[in-house]
C-alpha cells in the first residue's frame, strides 16, 4: 500500500511539469502553430524563475518571474511563425537553441560560471500544502492532494484549457485559427490575433513548468534541467489527441512509466541493466504515440502559414 | 522574412558560440597577457561543461592555476553534445596548443582520433585509459582511483548510519544507505564499489541501495531516485552523478537526510545536508600533466593512474558535521588511508571484484 502511494506520489510529481507544458501545446497547436520550442521556453522559465527567486528571496516572485520570461519568450516563436511567416519547426529549433545558449550566457553574467546556480533557500517544494479532509481519502487522498502548490495548479490548469477551448468563444476561435483560418477571417476575426494568444498561452504554461522544475521540483537551477520534458509534452499532446484532458491522461501516463523505472531500480527487485529502465519513458512514448496517433486527429491547418493576403 | 530569419539564426549562434567560448577566457586572457607565456595548455569540456562543480571545473583549475604561475596560457571550450568532442580537440590543436586535455570518460575515442590527427600536439585525458599497445605515442591517460576515495566516504557512511544514528536528527536506525550515479561508465562505479566496501568493512549487514539516474544534468531525477531510496529507510545519500547530483542534494536537505558530495568539496550547496565528499585531485593531475609537458617529461602511449598512495584522492573536510562526526570513525578513515598507502588494505574497483 505504501509503496503504491509513494509510486502515485512519484508518478504526480513527474507529470506535473509535462502536463502544464502538453496544455500549452493543446491550445497552441489547436491555434494552428506547432510549437517545439516548449523546451527552450521551460528552460527559459525555470532560469528566471531561479534567478528571481535567489535575488528576492520569494519562491512566489520566482514562479512569477519564470511564467512572464517564458511568455515574453514565446513572443519570439509567435513574431517568428505569424508575423514573419517561418517555417514553425525551424523557428521552434532555434529557440531551443537559442534558449540554451541565453541561459548559460545569463548564467555567466549573473552567477560568474556557468552549470547550476546557488541553492534557492526558500521554494515552492518546501510549501507542501495537503488539502484538508480530501488528502485523507484512502490512497487517491495523499497522492491527489497532499501535495506542492504547482500540483494543484496543474489540476486547475487542466480544467481550465478544457473549459476554454470547449466551452468559451475564444476557444471556439482557436479551435477555427486551427482548423479553417479562412471561416475565421472571414468572420472578421483576426487569425494573427489569435495564433498570438495560442504561442503566448503555451508560453506561459512552459514557464510554469519550467518554474515547478527549478523551484518546486529542484532547489537550483541547472542547465539543460528540462531534461526534453518539453518534446515528451509534445508527445503528450499527439497521443492524448491534441485535447486538454487527453493530454493530461499521457502526460499521467509519462510520468508513472518513468516513476516506476525509478522505483524499480532502487528497490533492486530486478537484476536488470539500467540502461533497460532509462529506454522505458521513452519507449512508452513511441508505443503510445504509434498506438494512440492513428485514432486522433491533428488540427487541419496546424503547422500551415495563413497570411490574410496572401488568400485573396 | 528571409532577412528575418538569417537574423534570428545569426543572433542565436552568435550567443550560443558567445556562451559556450567567451565569458571566462576573454577575462583570463587579459591577466596572461603581461606573463607572456610560452606553452599553451587547452581544454575540452565534457558535456556538463564549466560549473558542474566536478570534474570539468577541476581539470579548468589546473589549467589556471599553471597560467597564473606563469607556466602556460589556458584555453577551454565547452562541448554541448557528443558530436563536439572530435572537432573541439581537433580544433584546440590547430590553434596552437601544446597540450589538449580532453575531460571525461565518454572522450576515450574521440581523443584518440583526435591525437592520431595532431600528432604534434600532445593530449591528455582525464578519467579516460588508453592503451598502450595500440595508442598514438602523444596520449597521456589519466585515471584516478576513485575506489579508494569511495572507499574512505564509505567509511564515515557505514560508521554513522548505524553506530552514530543517535548522533544527529538527520540519521535513523535503518542501516540503510544509498548511491546514485549518473551513468553506468567505470569512474562512477568505481565510487560505487568503494563506498560499498567501505561501508561494509566497518558495517557489515548495511544495506547499500543502488540506481543510476542515466543522465549527468537531470536534477529531477535525481531527486526522485533519492527519495524513493529515502522511502526504504536511506539516510545517507552518496552522488555520483554531475549536475543530476545537485537533485541528491535538495532531497536530502528538505527530506533532513545526509548526501555526500563527489569530485569536489561540494560542502557550500547546502552545508546542512552535505556530510562530506568523496574528492580526486583532478586539479593537481592537470597542474602536474602541464608541468610535465613544460619541463619536456611528458610521456605518451602510456596510463597514470593516481590513488591515495600520490596523495590524489580523498575525502573533504567535515565542516559542519566535525562536532557530530566521533573521533572513532575520523581515526578509522586515517587507518584506511594508512592502510591503503602501504598497500595492507586493496580496495576492489569493480563490482566483480566485490
Amino acid at each position: 500500500m505504501e509503496f503504491v502511494i509513494e509510486l502515485l506520489s512519484a508518478t504526480m510529481r513527474l507529470a506535473t511539469p509535462i502536463a502544464l507544458a502538453a496544455m500549452g501545446a493543446a491550445v497552441c497547436e489547436r491555434s494552428g502553430i506547432v510549437n517545439i520550442a516548449m523546451e527552450g521556453l521551460m528552460l527559459i522559465g525555470a532560469f528566471f524563475a531561479a534567478a528571481v527567486a535567489l535575488a528576492t528571496g520569494s519562491p512566489w516572485l520566482g514562479l512569477l518571474g519564470g511564467v512572464i520570461f517564458g511568455g515574453l519568450f514565446s513572443l519570439l516563436h509567435a513574431w517568428s511563425t505569424v508575423t514573419l511567416h517561418i517555417n514553425h519547426t525551424v523557428s521552434g529549433a532555434i529557440i531551443n537553441i537559442l534558449a540554451a545558449g541565453l541561459t548559460r550566457f545569463f548564467m555567466v553574467e549573473f552567477y560568474g560560471h556557468p552549470g547550476s546556480s546557488d541553492m534557492v533557500q526558500k521554494t515552492l517544494g518546501d510549501l507542501n500544502c495537503a488539502v484538508p479532509l480530501l488528502s485523507k481519502i484512502p490512497l487517491l487522498g495523499p497522492v491527489l492532494f497532499d501535495q506542492s502548490p504547482t500540483v494543484y495548479f496543474m489540476y486547475f490548469f487542466v480544467l481550465f484549457t478544457s473549459f476554454l477551448l470547449n466551452r468559451t468563444k475564444l476557444g471556439l476561435h482557436i479551435r477555427a485559427a486551427g482548423e479553417h483560418p479562412m471561416a475565421l477571417e472571414t468572420l472578421g476575426i483576426s487569425v494573427k490575433k489569435i495564433r498570438y494568444i495560442g504561442v503566448l498561452y503555451s508560453g506561459l504554461l512552459c514557464g510554469f513548468a519550467g518554474s515547478f522544475l527549478a523551484i518546486e521540483y529542484g532547489r537550483f537551477f541547472t542547465e539543460g534541467m528540462t531534461g526534453g520534458r518539453g518534446f515528451i509534452a509534445l508527445a503528450a499532446n499527439v497521443s492524448g489527441g491534441w485535447t486538454a484532458v487527453g493530454s493530461f491522461v499521457a502526460a499521467i501516463f509519462f510520468g508513472f512509466i518513468d516513476a516506476l523505472q525509478l522505483k524499480l531500480q532502487v528497490m533492486g527487485i530486478f537484476k536488470i541493466p539500467p540502461e533497460f529502465f532509462h529506454m522505458l519513458p521513452y519507449a512508452a512514448t513511441v508505443i503510445a504515440v504509434a498506438g494512440l496517433v492513428r485514432r486522433s486527429r491533428p488540427p487541419a491547418d496546424s503547422g500551415n502559414d495563413f497570411s490574410i493576403e496572401k488568400e485573396m | 522574412m528571409k532577412k528575418a530569419l538569417l537574423l534570428l539564426v545569426a543572433l542565436s549562434f552568435t550567443l550560443f558560440s558567445l556562451s559556450a567560448n567567451g565569458g571566462k577566457e576573454t577575462k583570463e586572457e587579459k591577466k596572461a597577457a603581461p606573463a607572456a607565456p610560452k606553452l599553451i595548455a587547452a581544454m575540452a569540456t565534457d558535456v556538463g561543461g564549466l560549473g558542474d562543480g566536478s570534474f570539468n571545473d577541476g581539470s579548468y583549475a589546473g589549467l589556471t592555476k599553471a597560467q597564473a604561475d606563469g607556466i602556460c596560457e589556458a584555453r577551454v571550450v565547452e562541448s554541448k553534445q557528443m558530436t563536439d568532442y572530435i572537432p573541439n580537440l581537433t580544433g584546440l590543436a590547430e590553434d596552437g596548443a601544446d597540450i589538449v586535455f580532453a575531460v571525461g570518460f565518454l572522450m576515450a575515442d574521440a581523443i584518440i582520433e583526435a591525437a592520431q590527427n595532431n600528432p604534434e600536439t600532445k593530449y591528455a585525458g582525464i578519467d579516460i585509459w588508453v592503451d598502450p599497445a595500440t595508442a598514438p605515442t602523444n596520449v597521456l591517460g589519466i585515471s584516478f582511483n576513485e575506489h579508494e576515495a569511495g572507499y574512505l566516504a564509505g567509511i564515515v557512511a557505514g560508521y554513522m548510519t548505524k553506530e552514530y544514528a543517535g548522533k544527529s536528527d538527520r540519521l535513523n536506525d535503518d542501516n540503510v544507505i544509498g548511491v546514485v550515479l549518473g551513468m553506468d561508465i567505470p569512474p562512477c562505479e568505481r565510487y560505487e564499489v568503494g563506498f560499498q566496501a567501505g561501508a561494509q568493512s566497518v558495517n557489515p549487514d548495511v544495506k547499500v541501495l543502488q540506481a543510476v539516474a542515466g543522465d549527468f544534468a537531470d536534477q529531477a531525477k535525481g531527486k526522485e531516485l533519492t527519495l524513493a531510496m529515502i522511502n526504504e529507510g536511506a539516510d545517507i545519500v552518496f552522488q555520483v552523478a554531475g549536475l543530476t547530483g545537485m537533485g541528491v542534494i535538495a532531497a536530502a536537505q528538505e527530506e533532513g537526510t545526509l548526501a555526500i558530495g563527489v569530485d569536489v568539496d561540494q560542502y557550500a550547496a547546502a552545508p546542512e545536508a552535505v556530510l562530506t565528499s568523496a574528492m580526486k585531485g583532478i586539479t593537481e593531475a592537470a597542474y602536474q600533466t602541464i608541468q610535465s609537458v613544460a619541463d619536456g617529461s611528458f610521456k605518451g602511449a602510456t596510463n597514470v593512474s593516481l590513488g591515495i598512495k600520490e596523495n590524489a584522492v580523498g575525502i573533504a573536510p567535515y565542516h559542519n558535521f566535525d562536532s557530530v562526526i566521533p573521533q572513532e570513525v575520523k581515526d578509522a578513515v586515517n587507518k584506511a588511508v594508512a592502510d591503503i598507502q602501504s598497500g595492507k588494505i586493496t580496495v576492489p574497483a569493480s563490482r566483480a571484484e566485490l
